[in-house]
């Protein structure tokens, strides 16, 4: 398969989205909503369920499936609004001691006026820094696009998985062409250079793990998708619940402050820290 | 207010003498002839019209450090190509090109005084592939926070950045998450961090580190957001209105706490740093 057709896997409108997985994780899912300051962003959903007998929050980028559910959920594209929310139920998860999941399926943040006017860049950049406070255990699954700032504004965990078609990247490969060449129509070439594969990713040592999809990919077979994508994440939760929060908050910086480890392992890169 | 005068009457402008910059012959802003000498002993700031002309990190360090103070960390830490980026020219090249040019990666750190007062100083150079956050510029940023989160020495940056860096792929996107939970160090350890935003800070700079400051000063008419007007007009065929994601757009939509010219930086920083020791 080439990297644009896994691209185009990724983004299959048949794909299964957040809701569609959470509602098979935890069939009693009650959704949240609000920023509780001024916006509910339907881009992300959020709520709490029941997940192997353990109350659970789960958050999750949503795109929509018909033309008005799509435009209604922005493609998945959050503003600033989003990450409000994705915080407030994160404070929300620590103040239970709930366990928190999320899915991240995202172009990217929304590029649009009103989410510069209301502080997108902001808005990443606390909830980037507020996740390492976040005193419960986190993981994080990559289950169709991860792109660019918009993506890691929901992707600071303790775990982070990818689906076997799904990609993550620093900007969309559109977003990419246009800043390199200038021109969006290069996004194949683009998306080569990235490389922005699953299996690219884990050898970059920058997730733990490639969760299979079923054959035909996760578009064909929603149900054997989301018991593939439940056994990942509850088998990698499980230890992180018997973690005291200080190892946990210490071992969350560590794996973010070396994930290039891989790349300083290289005799070139300079001194160790001094 | 007696403090605040006597820093802004004693505290030079500038550290040290700037070196020379590529100027045009005459000024972007209001068109009259530049004189070079002046321009470089006002900070690279318009005497006419205050259009704040774009200094690299070898300008910025004499601009904030006192004479003889800037110590520089880590500066042998190199980029190398990762991802066998070839196109439209190899990353490795261009690497080695810029380094031969004299510029040493994105973002140069270190530590120094400024009027007398220790802190650490990091500044990006957009002349280096775009000022664009890489491993190298994240790892230089990480572990001067983590050193500053443990001296207690106050942190100050200066940034001028398209974002992360493509030619790094995610791993630069990663650098994000690197820098932000080193800015978080610095908060649990009640250290001040104080973020100059200059003209441009972008992506994933302003969405992460150069927006995290205690207070967050912009450089007049520094344009300052995280999608640039290209990417934002070929995803929305918006048109923008004129000062869009200025420093001035920037202070009224609640971004940023302060809008000063570069000339009254330095002794706005000394006042600063008195005033949270």
């Amino acid at each position: 398969m080439s990297v644009w057709e896994i691209v185009e896997l990724a983004r299959h409108p048949q794909r299964p989205y957040s809701l569609d997985y959470i509602r098979r994780l935890a069939p009693d899912f009650i959704e949240l909503h609000g920023d509780r300051l001024s916006a509910d962003d339907p881009a992300l959903v959020g709520g709490v369920g029941t997940w192997h007998g353990r109350t659970t929050v789960f958050l999750g980028h949503q795109k929509g499936r018909s033309v008005k559910e799509r435009v209604a959920r922005n493609w998945g594209m959050m503003h600033p609004e989003g990450y409000r929310k994705a915080l407030r139920l994160a404070h929300h998860a620590a103040k239970f001691g709930f366990p928190i999941i999320s899915l991240i399926d995202t172009p990217g943040a929304y590029p649009g006026a009103g989410a510069e006017e209301r502080g997108i860049a902001a808005a990443i950049a606390n909830a980037i820094m507020e996740w390492f406070r976040i005193p419960v255990p986190i993981v994080a699954a990559v289950i169709g696009e991860g792109g660019s700032g918009g993506a890691l504004g929901m992707g600071v965990a303790d775990r982070v998985i990818m689906l076997e078609n799904s990609i993550y990247s620093v900007a969309s490969p559109e977003a990419a062409a246009s800043i390199v060449w200038r021109d969006n129509a290069r996004k194949v070439e683009a998306a080569e250079q990235l490389q922005l594969t699953s299996r690219e990713i884990v050898g970059m040592g920058v997730v733990e793990e490639v969760v299979p999809e079923p054959k035909g990919s996760a578009s064909a077979d929603y149900d054997a998708a989301a018991a593939a994508l439940d056994e990942a994440l509850h088998r990698l939760m499980r230890p992180l619940l018997q973690q005291p929060s200080a190892e946990l908050l210490q071992h969350r910086y560590d794996r973010f402050r070396y994930i290039d480890s891989l790349i300083q392992a290289e005799p070139h890169f300079g001194p160790k820290i001094d | 207010m007696a403090i605040l005068e006597r820093h802004q009457e004693e505290v030079a402008i500038q550290g040290d003498e700037l070196p020379e910059i590529l100027l045009p012959t005459n000024c972007p802003g209001c068109g009259i002839a530049l004189q070079p000498d002046e321009l470089r002993a006002h900070n690279y700031v318009c005497t006419e019209c205050g259009h704040h002309f774009r200094l690299g990190a070898d300008v910025w360090i004499p601009l904030l450090a006192d004479k003889g103070s800037w110590q520089e960390r880590w500066s042998d830490v190199r980029s190398h190509d990762l991802l066998n980026w070839t196109v439209p020219k190899p990353y490795q090249e261009t690497v080695e090109r810029l380094l031969e040019d004299g510029l040493n990666e994105a973002v140069r750190t270190g530590t120094c005084t400024l009027d007398g007062k220790p802190m650490w100083l990091a500044a990006f150079d957009f002349g280096f592939v775009g000022g664009t956050l890489s491993i190298v510029a994240g790892e230089r940023l990480a572990r001067g926070m983590e050193q500053a989160a443990s001296s207690g020495t106050p942190y100050v940056l200066v940034s001028a950045s398209g974002g992360a860096r493509m030619q790094e792929g995610v791993l630069a996107l990663m650098q994000l998450a690197k820098v932000n939970a080193a800015v978080g160090r610095l908060h649990a350890a009640g250290v001040p961090f104080f973020s100059v935003l200059t003209d441009p800070t972008f992506g994933g700079t302003a969405a992460s580190l150069a927006l995290l400051g205690d207070i967050n000063i912009a450089e007049p008419g520094a344009a300052i957001g995280f999608t640039g007007p290209r990417v934002i007009k070929q995803a929305t065929y918006a048109d923008l209105p004129p000062g869009f994601q200025s420093a001035e757009f920037q202070l009224a939509h609640g971004q940023v706490d302060l809008v000063r010219s570069r000339t009254e930086l330095r002794p706005l920083l000394a006042h600063l740093l008195e005033m949270y020791s």
